[in-house]
């Protein structure tokens, strides 16, 4: 892939000049090799430091979240996985369609600072790519104004619930076990929470302490509690963006559970696929159909 | 709300909690009592307003309090008070027991029916086979919050 970097700088010094837009959410090159963290610019002359290169794995479409109620237009950068984030975040009618420029970008993969650091190694080319990268399925961004480069064509891989399938077939105390290894690590810092594009409620339930409808307290009970509400609140929602488990300082493995609920809404109500369509009915815990599995009688 | 158990295991009986919807099946649990149906006492009721208003929460809550398994009654589908609760309440709780049976609970500890106000039978039939299942699979500690 050619580094489109010249041409987003351009585009983006354009639209701060003419005042298209207020910002630009982009990512820029790290103190370190593998990292390219996000930038905010708001001045023509700071386009230059913008780039997109193998680490450039952040998705950008929650910091709209922070200027909703802003009035600002934002010009950002997506490429095919956070575009579906970003049309979470338009169908959930958090901000206006025509409050965001959106600049497209087709993906062949990025990779993860943590993988580079573990694996050792001393350039890019050393590092494999991310593992949400090897299981995507939009690697064009599926709502743009305007795209940079060549559209890419989706890598042909293996079962993305292969994962699931193997917890599936371990018995309940198994699963159990497993399951409360992992919860048990978790530190509630809530990292998952913040980066997801479905995760974008103005007041989360966890942040109300009065009423107090969810606990804060970090033991094995309530943080199995914390990420089965979670995922719960993200059934049909999710966008399978895999930032949640990105972003875990603890190496939760988020997706898991994620996926699962995807396979199991996909038998139970027919394929579905969310944030792929920006004008769709509403996702499938927010309808039904009369003739849905019965299992109650 | 807490329901602890006094740990003794010989004295253990299941202890149920069941969320039934006002216009239905608690009208149906009303039914079951006034026609002095024989049924096992583990169960305790909560009156919602409708099946959809049981929040998958709610039943963790309880979980984590202690209880051994939890009942969702509502209206048959096609006869919500509101037109369309339950329907909305049947895909929650088809995906939600799948959920916990991912995650190692048993999927019997969840359980859900459509009981009418006229079916005090059903009612008092699916107290005693829900007690019985949940006997079954004797106490519960999974998810259980034991630092309260
Ligand atoms: S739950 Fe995780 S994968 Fe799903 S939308 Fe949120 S951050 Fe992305
Ligand atoms: S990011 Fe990881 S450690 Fe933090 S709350 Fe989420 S699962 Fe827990």
């Amino acid at each position: 892939m050619s580094d489109p970097s010249g041409e987003m700088r351009e585009l983006a010094k354009k639209l701060l000049e003419n005042g298209e837009v207020d910002r630009i959410i982009g990512w820029e090159k790290g103190n370190l090799w593998y990292q390219s963290p996000p930038l905010f610019i708001t001045r023509a002359e700071e386009t230059d430091r913008l780039v997109f290169d193998d680490f450039a794995i952040n998705s950008l479409v929650t910091y709209l979240l922070d200027e909703r109620d802003s009035g600002k237009k934002t010009g950002i950068f997506v490429k095919g996985c956070d575009s579906r984030g970003l049309v979470r975040i338009l169908q959930d009618k958090q901000i206006a369609r025509e409050s965001v420029y959106v600049i497209g970008l087709p993906c062949s993969g990025k990779k993860d600072p943590r993988q580079a650091l573990s694996s050792g190694a001393s350039e890019s080319s050393q590092v494999p790519p991310a593992a949400k990268c090897e299981e995507c399925l939009y690697p064009n961004p599926v709502i743009y104004d305007v795209i940079i480069g060549e559209a890419v064509e989706a890598k042909a891989k293996g079962d993305r619930f292969a994962a699931v399938k193997e917890i599936e077939a371990k018995t309940a105390d198994e699963k159990y076990a497993y399951w409360t290894s992992q919860y048990s690590k978790c530190l509630r810092c809530l990292a998952c929470r913040n980066v997801c594009p479905a995760c974008n409620c103005r007041e989360c339930a966890f942040d109300i302490s009065k009423p107090r409808i969810l606990a804060k307290e970090n033991n094995l009970s309530h943080n199995m509690v914390y990420h089965l509400t979670r995922a719960f609140h993200a059934a049909g929602r999710c966008v399978e963006c895999g930032e949640c488990e990105r972003v875990c300082p603890m190496g939760i493995p988020i997706m898991q559970l994620n996926k699962k609920i995807i396979k199991e809404i996909n038998d139970l109500f027919g394929p579905y696929e969310a944030g792929v369509k920006l004008d769709e009915t509403p996702p499938p815990l927010g309808t039904y159909q009369t003739s849905d599995p019965e299992e109650f009688m | 709300m807490s329901v602890k158990s006094s740990d003794a295991q010989e004295a253990w009986e299941p202890k149920i909690l069941a969320f039934c919807c006002n216009w239905c099946s608690y009208a149906g649990a009303d039914l079951a009592g006034l026609n002095r149906t024989q049924q096992p006492p583990n169960v305790r009721i909560i009156r919602v307003p409708c099946s959809g208003r049981v929040d998958p929460q709610f039943i963790m809550r309880a979980f984590q309090d202690g209880v051994d398994g939890v009942l969702v009654a509502g209206c048959h589908p096609g006869d919500c008070h509101y037109s369309t609760g339950n329907f909305f309440a049947r895909r929650r709780f088809l995906l939600f027991q799948r959920i916990f049976d991912y995650i190692g609970i048993d999927p019997g500890r969840l359980q859900n029916r459509w009981i009418s106000g006229a079916e005090g039978d059903k009612f008092a039939a699916t107290v005693s086979k829900v007690t019985e299942d949940i006997r079954a699979l004797g106490p519960n500690r999974k998810l259980r919050d034991e630092h309260e």
